[in-house]
């Protein structure tokens, strides 16, 4: 896929590792994946630009979730390549060559994934300490500010089972920036929140994204999608069925599948 | 029928007692050790899938689970000895066995309760929810140190109340060291109603003992389980 265009004019990502002007930050090419005699994934590409922010949507079970643990590498992929940045991720087989991209992509859960058994603050510092090896103090600086940015500034001993839905996932944002990522992925993180703690959720992310923060999202949100992606794509049975910029996916979409799943969603 | 308590007073058999009280509590501490390092090493690799180990740690949970812990116990004292573990003692030349009557009544309880912790710490494991373990993974822990740093702390948390029980039944299979002529507070009753007669007087008492020795470290556990209670989690 070469037809995602680097936008000009956007807030400057973080300074660029690699010559990357053109190439996107993640790329998929004709990813296949079956669980079983299930197929998942049915030839998938995409890309996403450094700094871009892009929503999958799609109905349940065609392969939104899996997209995304193909990108980190948290399932092998049956087929096909899965670039990010200078990592061929289907390449990557042994837990030690995995950790160098799990510091560049971190990923954030539907069901928030935080470890219960120890505090906010401990959830924050204990992959950067005990996965990338970095000085418990300065990791320490960096987990208060980063509370501080997704507003739980107090919390810091407080356990996950004593928080609510909403604070657990915004902990479990700033879990992920604790690793200092260039990419996050979002597994359909409000779909497990009341209502009203939704909005304090898609504030953080949409902090994020105005940041430069390399996004993807599997989302049931389809306003918010439509507000922070620049390019959405749409999912179903194992393939994408068409992508583009949320202003014409979702006012003209051409695929009747996409007609039909947003005449029911929207 | 009148209880004679009175041998009670005689302190040759309260010495006796005593140091069995102080016997028996040294082997179940010793092994309840050993339970838990053959518990935690058992499941790990039976957790981890590792090559090679995971057949052979199956086999000595079936062994050591699904056989008598006596029937163990004898094994080690009386026929290892036979099959030529032995040791020429420096002093005296003479052949004697590789273990002792305590040694092997440690061994026994920590292979016995140990095989039965593989599975309750297994148990444990596999109560710890998926997800918790991909979040690690997401994080980039390598399997290992899942293990150590999520599945195992939460799982030895799930696994506190079927442990208690496991403790007690070491507690109380340690008894079986007067077979083996380990003075335990078991052996110490078995020479005093020898002397006195006073079967059912020694017995309750021995009864009792055994009830305060269980009950003792089920209050502790009782306590370890409230000082790493997880707050918020699973109530």
């Amino acid at each position: 896929m070469t037809d995602v265009q680097p936008i000009q004019g956007q807030p400057a990502p973080k300074p660029q590792t690699q010559d990357q002007s053109s190439a996107p930050l993640i790329e998929l090419r004709d990813v296949h994946k079956s669980f079983g005699s299930i197929e998942v994934l049915k030839g998938v590409s995409m890309s996403v630009r450094d700094g871009g922010v892009v929503c999958i949507i799609g109905p349940s079970g065609s392969g939104k979730s899996t997209i995304l643990r193909c990108i980190n590498g948290l399932i092998t992929i049956d087929r096909g390549t899965v670039r990010v940045g200078s990592f061929a991720v289907e390449t990557l087989k042994k837990d030690k060559e995995l950790v160098p991209l799990r510091h560049e992509v971190a990923m954030v859960f539907q069901q928030y994934n935080l470890f219960p058994h120890r505090t906010v603050l401990q959830n924050l510092t204990m992959a950067p300490v005990q996965v990338l090896g970095e000085k418990p103090a300065v990791v320490r600086e960096r987990a208060l500010a980063l509370l501080a940015k997704v507003r739980l500034t107090g919390k810091e001993n407080a356990y996950p089972g004593e928080l609510s839905g909403g604070q657990q996932q915004r902990v479990a944002i700033a879990r992920a920036l604790a690793m200092q990522p260039r990419v996050i992925l979002f597994d359909e993180v409000t779909a497990a929140l009341d209502p009203e703690m939704v909005s304090e959720v898609l504030n953080v992310i949409r902090d994020l994204a105005r940041e430069g923060m390399t996004c993807v999202l599997v989302t049931h949100e389809m306003r918010f999608a439509q507000e922070v992606a620049d390019e959405i794509f749409f999912t179903d049975k194992g393939v994408i069925v068409e992508h583009g910029p949320p202003g014409r996916l979702f006012k003209c979409p051409n695929d009747p599948r996409l007609k039909a799943f947003l005449d029911k969603v929207l | 029928m009148t209880l004679d308590f009175a041998w009670l007073f005689d302190p040759l058999y309260q010495r006796w007692l005593l140091n069995g009280i102080g016997t028996t509590i040294l082997l179940s501490l010793f092994g309840i050790v050993l339970m838990f390092v053959i518990g935690i090493v058992g499941a790990a690799f039976l957790h981890l899938n590792v090559r090679y180990l995971q057949t052979p740690t199956t086999i000595f949970v079936e062994l050591f689970r699904n056989t008598p812990p006596l029937v163990q116990l004898f094994f080690l004292y009386f026929m290892l000895s036979d099959i030529g573990l032995t040791l020429t003692d420096p002093a005296t030349g003479r052949s004697i066995p590789l273990f002792t009557g305590f040694t092997c009544v440690v061994l026994s309880l920590g292979l016995y309760n140990g095989a039965i912790a593989v599975e309750i710490i297994r148990s444990g494991l596999l109560a710890v929810p998926s997800q918790t373990v991909e979040g690690a993974r997401a994080l980039g822990y390598t399997r290992l140190q899942t293990f150590r740093h999520v599945e195992l702390p939460i799982g030895l948390r799930l696994c506190i109340p079927p442990m208690a029980s496991n403790i007690v039944s070491l507690i109380k299979t340690s008894s079986q060291a007067v077979l083996v002529a380990v003075a335990d507070v078991m052996y110490g009753a078995t020479q005093i109603m020898l002397e006195t007669f006073r079967n059912l007087e020694v017995m309750l008492l021995i009864w009792v003992v055994y009830l305060m020795i269980t009950g003792l470290a089920v209050l502790i556990v009782r306590r370890i389980a409230t000082t790493v209670r997880i707050p918020g989690y699973g109530s």
